[in-house]
């Protein structure tokens, strides 16, 4: 099965660049998640590759074949769409064979390929509905069964659970997932749901503003996020930012000072830091507890407090003004207007450098 | 809280039986000529001649009917009328499809100013361009054909306009899928975008038939030869003397004959023109 290679790809609207000079390698079979918020060109890198918008430069390749000046039928590629794209006036077998039909696959082939694809996916029944006459998740799965039963080279997803209701969406992202373990191809995911990225990736492509942040797999993007973007936008709640000045700590680390006098031991390198006017310290709320006040770097007022079950989020106005979002365990009686301590894990602690770049803790035999 | 509800579920029964009488009467009104044509065309003309209101009174005959039968022109004004109306709206259907099609998905230089153009045939009048068209014509030796009568009315700005639309509203991710599926441009309009258009489609035949079986003036004009009279100007053109004062029953005999078509469509297709009424108010 070919990998997918995508050289210095550039696509202009007018005076607009809404992709600028992408690179890209997606390995055979690899599960490829594009995650952004909307308008970052996730979805028109997606529609390029499938062919629906011309190239304005750079290259797209599918094993060894260029493909950007082909035709999207031509790609050996299936896309599964946001709102299905099904052919209403047609039933469902129609609707899945009518690409093999069009290529003249013998008859026999066609009805073969459908009736494994429909038993796969449990439509087997819906076969000679017409699209208005199923629901949502069944219409999905017809589209999904479109794209099977073609064979592809490369199976392209735009936002194709945006119009589930949030059970439907569960259980068709795991059947997705189980999916990709069948079939022999490469899949590219557009989603701007960082769960359905997380889930679902070998590997996630973080697009802000028309270029690529980060590619990573997932653990990779959570948990070293190259850019203050992506520490930003995968994450729930978003990571905590504060400027902070640095000072030497122990082990050749740097501690970080935030606005309110906390000091907050860090296990980033100090040699490995570059040179910057500022930085800003980043942390999650995992590595923010709630304490007593005196038993933390620092404390605050608890101004909201989310009761999520396994765990509680509690948001703390410092001295200084500004507001962290920390947690505590699931049973947790902190209640509005409590002055709570906050315990910092230095650990956790990520530090961003004037050009937004991020820097993370030493793992083991290794630093960045 | 009962007491409202009743009260509101009577004020509105109260409304809907207004509406409905209302309804039954404004029906009469329109059906009652009707049935006074059919009633006319069931009387001889002598009777008519001393008292039209005989039409409520036996005997009653079928005379008028049988002179349609066996010496009127009207079979082939029929005929013709059908040709004209059926040929008239495939050709809008045809050229509005494939127009509406071309402007709602193809990209080329100076569309929007050709739409605009196209749309500037709403606001044109049929009496501004009919003596230039009926000179085109006869240069064209166009008169006194079927093509002559029916290339007219193919011209259909609002029939370009409601397909440009109905083929704007549908998804292009629809064509995209359909790209993908390996699908021509040309199988992608015929197979999957033409088929989605049917409602437009049945709306638009419907008014365009409609339009052709009543249109009166251009068939005049036009069709000068008995041979090529559609029904309206055929039955026109039976008329005795100006206050048709004679050959009533027979006049009213060919009306209703002429009738029959256009009410048989009504009966068939009543859900389809319904909803295009509808769907034209909205």
């Amino acid at each position: 099965m070919p990998g997918i290679e995508l050289k210095n790809v550039t696509k202009t609207f007018g005076s607009v660049t809404v992709i600028d000079n992408v690179s890209l390698s997606i390995r055979p079979r690899e599960f490829m998640v594009f995650l952004g918020p909307s308008g970052c060109g996730k979805s028109t890198l997606l529609r390029m590759i499938a062919g629906l918008e011309s190239v304005d430069a750079g290259e797209i390749w599918i094993g060894d074949r260029r493909v950007d000046q082909l035709a999207p039928g031509e790609r050996r590629v299936a896309m599964v769409f946001q709102h299905y794209a099904l052919y209403p006036h047609m039933t469902v077998r129609e609707n899945m064979s009518f690409g093999l039909r069009n290529v003249k696959l013998p008859e026999a082939e066609i009805d073969k390929r459908v009736d494994a694809a429909a038993k796969m996916l449990e439509i087997a029944h819906l076969l000679e509905r017409k699209p208005g006459q199923i629901s949502g998740g069944q219409r999905q799965r017809v589209a999904i069964g479109r794209a099977i039963v073609k064979e592809p080279q490369l199976f392209l997803f735009d936002e194709p659970l945006s119009n589930l209701d949030a059970a439907l969406r569960v259980r068709t992202r795991l059947e997705i997932a189980q999916l990709h373990q069948r079939v022999e191809a490469a899949m590219i995911f557009v989603t701007h749901d960082q769960v359905e990225a997380m889930t679902l990736a070998h590997r996630i492509v973080v697009m802000n503003n028309r270029k690529i942040e980060q590619i990573g797999t997932p653990m990779e993007i959570y948990s070293r996020p190259a850019t203050t973007f992506v520490a930003s936008f995968v994450g729930t709640p978003a990571m905590n930012f504060s400027p902070v000045e640095l000072s030497d700590g122990p082990n050749g680390f740097v501690s970080a000072r935030l606005p309110d006098g906390a000091i907050v031991a860090t296990r980033i390198d100090k040699a490995s830091l570059p040179e910057s006017r500022s930085f800003k310290l980043g942390i999650r709320a995992e590595s923010l507890d709630i304490c007593p006040v005196g038993q933390g770097q620092t404390a605050g007022v608890a101004q909201f407090v989310e009761r999520l079950g396994d765990r509680t989020l509690v948001y703390v106005r410092l001295s200084d003004g500004t507001t962290v979002v920390a947690e505590d365990a699931g049973n947790s009686r902190v209640a509005i207007n409590d002055k709570v301590g906050v315990k910092f894990d230095g650990g956790g602690a990520h530090l961003f450098d004037d050009q937004e770049r991020g820097h993370h803790a030493v793992l083991e035999g290794n630093s960045t | 809280m009962t007491t409202q509800l009743s009260s509101g579920a009577v004020g509105r029964g109260l409304g809907d039986r207004v509406i409905l009488a209302a309804t039954i009467a404004l029906a009469i009104v329109m059906v009652l000529p009707m049935l006074w044509a059919v009633g006319l065309s069931l009387k001889t003309n002598a009777e008519l001649l001393v008292d039209t209101n005989s039409v409520l009174k036996a005997p009653w005959t079928l005379r008028n009917y049988y002179d349609i039968l066996i010496g009127s022109g009207v079979f082939r004004w029929l005929l013709n009328s059908i040709i004209v109306s059926v040929g008239m709206s495939l050709g809008v259907l045809a050229l509005s499809s494939l127009a509406g099609y071309g402007f709602a998905r193809l990209e080329f230089p100076g569309r929007n100013v050709i739409f605009v153009l196209v749309l500037f045939g709403l606001a044109i009048p049929e009496q501004a361009v009919i003596l230039v068209r009926h000179q085109l014509f006869s240069d064209l030796n166009l008169h006194n054909t079927y093509a002559g009568l029916m290339l007219p009315g193919m011209s259909a700005p609002f029939g370009v306009f409601l397909m440009t639309q109905y083929f704007k509203a549908i998804p292009t991710e629809v064509d995209e899928a359909a790209m993908l599926d390996n699908a021509s441009r040309f199988k992608i309009f015929w197979r999957v975008l033409l088929p989605m258009t049917l409602p437009a489609q049945a709306t638009l035949g419907i008014f365009t038939f409609l339009h052709a079986w009543n249109d009166y003036w251009w068939p005049l004009v036009s069709g000068t030869n008995e041979q090529m009279y559609t029904l309206t100007v055929g039955i026109a053109s039976t008329q005795m003397n100006f206050a048709e004062s004679a050959g009533l029953g027979y006049l009213m005999a060919q009306a209703v004959f002429a009738g029959l078509p256009i009410l048989i469509v009504y009966m068939f297709f009543q859900k389809y023109i319904v909803r295009a009424v509808s769907g034209a108010a909205a």
